[in-house]
């Protein structure tokens, strides 16, 4: 039976998982969840995703939610298919560089690209005004992670070595999202451009961006 | 050679560390890096770790820091001794990759904050928002209400065993109290759950200041 993706098509989150099964060219379904219609709220969708968020897996009974958890799970169940190491496993160390790689992208990325986003572009779209001064402050702070970011990406390719993973391809469902919510943060830093255009780039971001609202 | 821990004493992801050292049996040794003396900032530790942030772990020259990620690294090196933290089992391991994930961004997003602004501002002389801290434990306790029902079907967050990821929310487990909000005594599950982490002696050897056992 086909993998169910249960999401919508621009939810970032969505897209985070949808990366990860494009580049290991795993078939799937998605099932479209009315977000604006109450649907995660509901009983039957709580049954399944109790934090009421987007998106879920369905594989043949086995329910999976969030977004990276997802991913992983992909990742290792498909290693041998599509993109090589996207988790790498084999080395420890290596493993360990991935982990520190993925902690990096929710400490010192996510927190802060995505409430600039929700701050700056969702809101407004949803008819309430941005707190420029709330945008700003997440900006300057995004802005000094984005400097130490720019002297690792210095020395190597991705953010755990020289090889992709799950942990750059994490970024960028936000990532290209910055500009338009005001935090024109990723062209003026060399490295960090290469890297992130780089991604962006990707048959698998290519295959899926029409969803975005970049 | 032993494992060098490069933290402060007090720190919560110093704590989180130190207590996975324990539950795993592994020796090391700590090294103060004392945060208002600005050690944290200085040149040679930001070769160790770029973004000037504790802890650091030197495993014989290699370096690898963000607490999750040393974590999972001593998990794993050390799978054979001490208590099994990481499942093997493809499903199992999903489980507990969306409990890691619902850890960072259900949880500490909320809890990490509201200790900070509540806690430990007042520590080093600055005065807490209050308007922040309500809003960050009306969502904390939003999971927290979600957490209820899940500790009702198992007695851990990724299924029935102790893993990694019920360590990770251990040092704010026992700061919430601090913060003002009673988010315990309303939630049988969650507050038994809590109970029993921070009474295991991995974590009873740490809360009051990790020290070397190497």
């Amino acid at each position: 039976m086909v993998l169910k993706l249960y999401g919508f098509p621009m939810s970032t989150c969505t897209q985070r998982a949808l990366l990860a099964l494009h580049e290991k060219g795993v078939p799937y379904e998605m099932v479209e969840v009315q977000l604006h219609k109450g649907e995660t709220k509901t009983p039957e969708f709580l049954a399944n995703q109790p934090f009421g968020q987007v998106p879920y897996i369905d594989e043949d009974g086995f329910i999976l939610y969030e977004s990276r958890a997802i991913a992983r799970y992909i990742a290792e169940k498909y290693a041998s298919q599509g993109t090589p190491n996207l988790l790498p496993t084999a080395d420890l160390k290596a493993r360990a560089l991935f982990e520190q790689a993925a902690s990096i992208e929710t400490s010192d990325f996510d927190q802060y690209a995505s409430h600039i986003v929700m701050e700056g572009l969702f809101k407004p779209m949803m008819g309430g005004t941005t707190d420029k001064a709330k945008v700003q402050d997440l900006t300057s702070t995004l802005s000094k992670k984005l400097d130490v970011y720019e002297q690792i990406l210095g020395k190597q390719r991705y953010l755990s070595g020289d090889n992709i993973t799950l942990a750059d391809l994490f970024h960028v469902p936000y990532g290209v999202l910055l500009k338009r919510a005001g935090a024109d943060v990723l062209d003026g830093r060399p490295n960090v451009k290469r890297w992130f255009d780089d991604m962006t780039s990707r048959p698998s971001w290519q295959a899926i961006k029409s969803g975005s609202a970049a | 050679m032993v494992l060098t821990l490069y933290g402060n004493p007090k720190a919560s992801c110093t704590q989180r560390v130190a207590t996975v050292m324990h539950e795993k049996q592994v020796p090391f040794k700590l090294v103060t890096i004392e945060l208002s003396k600005g050690e944290h900032k200085a040149p040679d530790y930001l070769e160790k770790q770029p973004f000037g942030q504790i802890p650091v772990l030197d495993d014989d020259g290699y370096l690898i820091y963000e607490t999750r990620a040393i974590s999972r690294y001593i998990a794993e090196k050390y799978a054979d001794q001490g208590t099994p933290l990481i499942p093997k089992d493809l499903k199992a391991k999903g489980h507990f990759e969306q409990a890691a994930s619902v850890e960072q961004a259900n949880y500490d997003a909320y809890a990490g904050k509201a200790v900070v602004e509540k806690v430990f501002k007042p520590m080093f002389g600055q005065t807490p928002d209050d308007a922040v801290v309500e809003r960050l434990l009306t969502s904390l306790e939003a999971s927290l209400d979600v957490y209820e029902k899940i500790l009702s079907k198992q007695k851990y967050v990724a299924g029935n065993e102790i893993t990694l990821v019920d360590i990770f929310h251990l040092p704010l487990l026992s700061l919430l109290p601090l913060t003002g909000r009673d988010v315990y005594s309303t939630r049988p599950n969650v507050e038994k759950w809590a109970k029993g982490l921070i009474d295991r002696p991995s974590f009873q050897s740490v809360k009051d200041g990790v020290r070397s056992t190497a």
